[in-house]
């Protein structure tokens, strides 16, 4: 869908060759700090800013023909509010839904965005997050093929946050494609199909949030409690050469180790065989955090000027 | 700001036909204007709350430069051309920086609602304002003042078409020159009210003074001229100003140009 695609301004590369496919009813997540080139990225495939370079297509269009038939496809929720105050809730997407060929009917909208009781209050006295929801409404109520959310959760409160990641779901079980910007991490791994982690105008990383930056591969972290009673059994020696940490009093005893089947196995045949508990077992992977640090860490200090995001 | 009419496809069912769009359109610009208090009462009240003062205050009196009549039977006209104007380039101009600022140019920008329903909508709704308001002055004039109304209404008519559609394209060119909301009101309120009172609109110019001269480069004090020609009871004189209206219709074709190649839909501020 997106090749090799450039965009300047001035001096200031924000977008340096970027390229990626989303598939038909996935959702895709352009992860990245402030200032990475996410939303130029998503403002190209809108239609609203040309490119300087690449090639795009969306649903099968060039948006910078920005034809009507796309616009009629594609639903768009913008990071700031945008949003007549002086109408009702019920007004402003009967209105939006008047400019598609084919709109979810309003109520439907209005619950599913949870504005029910609020459809007859104007949109200047609602809350910032009635608002952002009410823009989430005007996004889908066209019965879009394909979603752009940027950034659809910031400053909402955590609820709110999982009213929207539901109706994500709701939409992507109807067969939208959803294209989502967020830097938040939870986000991307509770939504996406797909994650790319844009730094400084590229992608740094992609893949599903679960194997990204080979999440699933490499070293995973074993932890337990072992209890701190006089005339415990030592863990056998083999196991205490792994450890990280030494229980000496309190604290958890860590073991990283790339073959984790076999040292759980080890360590809980022993515990079974001794008689030792293992308080608060768990084994950690390196969270999409960690990897998302990892990947944007070498651009993190030198600040992007200008654009947002 | 001109729609991309390189590839013309298929309409799918079901696409809201243009007519259908504009009413629409109109329908909820009507809604908004109506409860913005700024909107409503500085257009339609300013201009009424004008003519009664200068009414009260001089209205009686008769006029040396304009044959002798009635200074109100200026007012009026003149008073109903103030209405078209603020309601076409004041109100529309501030409004549209605010909505650019605000991001609901961009929203509309990127939802399958065509430019120009979107400006087809503006411009219906200035139209629909500024027709409500010289009715309502006409009235007051008429009822209040005993102003003698016109024998022709074609003229009245034309006058007021080209003022709307004029001022409407000069609303739309100064909004894309002004950066940020803050900047519209006192920009526009100044031009538009220097503007004013060289035109005459509080006393009649002696033509071919210098000030008439001067102002008569200007849309406003021709707007002004054209709306009362056919309320001037001087004997001989024409209902019909089509040099006042020639230049309306040449400052709108300018302003629209500059308009269609200036104007943004993203906000300034980034």
């Amino acid at each position: 869908m997106v090749e090799d695609l450039h965009k300047s301004y001035g001096a200031l590369e924000a977008v340096r060759g970027v390229s990626f496919t989303v598939e038909r009813g996935e959702v895709f997540a352009l992860l990245g700090p402030n200032g990475a080139g996410k939303t130029t990225t998503v403002e190209i495939l809108e239609g609203f800013r040309s490119r300087d370079r690449g090639r795009v297509s969306v649903l099968g269009h060039d948006p910078a023909s920005r034809s009507r038939a796309m616009r009629e496809r594609v639903g768009i929720v913008l990071q700031e509010l945008a949003v007549e105050p002086m109408l009702t809730v019920r007004e402003v997407l009967t209105r939006t839904a008047g400019y598609y060929p084919d709109p979810r009917p309003v109520d439907e909208v209005v619950e599913l965005v949870g504005l029910a009781e609020k459809a007859r209050a104007r949109v200047k006295t609602l809350s910032g997050g009635q608002q952002r929801r009410l823009d989430l409404g005007m996004g889908i109520i066209g019965r879009p093929e394909l979603v752009f959310l940027d950034e659809p959760t910031t400053g909402f409160d955590p609820s709110a946050r999982r009213g929207a990641w539901d109706l994500v779901r709701t939409l992507t079980e109807g067969g939208t494609t959803v294209i989502l910007t967020t830097h938040y991490m939870d986000e991307a791994e509770a939504l996406a199909d797909e994650v790319a982690v844009v730094a400084a105008g590229r992608i740094v990383g992609s893949g599903p949030p679960d194997a990204l930056g080979g999440r699933d591969e490499g070293a995973v972290t074993i932890r337990f409690r072992l209890p701190d009673v006089p005339g415990t059994p030592e863990l056998p020696a083999a196991l205490a050469r792994m450890c990280t940490t030494r229980s000496v009093a309190t604290d958890p005893v860590e073991i990283t180790t790339d073959d984790e089947v076999r040292v759980l196995h080890d360590l809980t045949t022993w515990s079974i065989d001794s008689g030792v508990p293992l308080a608060g077992l768990a084994l950690e992977r390196s969270t999409l955090e960690d990897v998302y640090l990892r990947l944007t860490g070498s651009e993190h200090g030198a600040s992007q000027p200008g654009r947002q995001s | 700001m001109s729609r991309n009419a390189t590839t013309r496809e298929a309409a799918p069912a079901g696409r809201p036909r243009a007519a259908r769009l504009l009413l629409q359109q109109l329908r909820y610009e009507q809604l908004a204007f109506w409860r913005n208090p700024f909107g409503a009462g500085f257009t339609i009240g300013f201009s009424v709350v004008f003519l009664v003062l200068l009414a009260a205050t001089g209205g009686s009196s008769r006029s040396s430069t304009l044959g002798g009549i009635r200074l109100v039977q200026y007012y009026v006209p003149g008073f109903a051309a103030y209405g078209v104007m603020s309601a076409c380039f004041n109100t529309l101009g501030i409004q549209l920086v605010v909505r650019r600022e605000t991001g609901l140019l961009k929203r509309l920008r990127l939802s399958p609602l065509p430019t120009w329903a979107l400006l087809g909508g503006v411009l219906l709704n200035s139209f629909v304002v500024a027709v409500l308001q010289v009715v309502v002055l006409l009235g007051i004039g008429r009822l209040g003042y005993h102003v003698v109304l016109p024998h022709a209404w074609g003229p009245l008519l034309v006058a007021i078409v080209a003022g709307v559609v004029c001022f409407t394209a000069l609303g739309v060119a100064i909004s894309a020159v002004i950066p940020n909301q803050e900047a519209a009101g006192p920009i526009i309120s100044i031009i538009y009210f220097v503007l004013l009172f060289l035109s005459g609109l509080w006393y009649p110019l002696q033509p071919g003074s210098a000030l008439a001269r001067v102002s008569g480069w200007f849309p406003v004090r021709r707007l002004i001229v054209a709306v009362f020609a056919p309320f001037d009871l001087r004997p001989g004189s024409s209902p019909w100003s089509w040099n006042d209206i020639g230049v309306l219709a040449a400052w709108g074709v300018v302003a629209a140009v500059f308009a269609l190649r200036r104007f943004r839909f993203e906000p300034r501020r980034s």
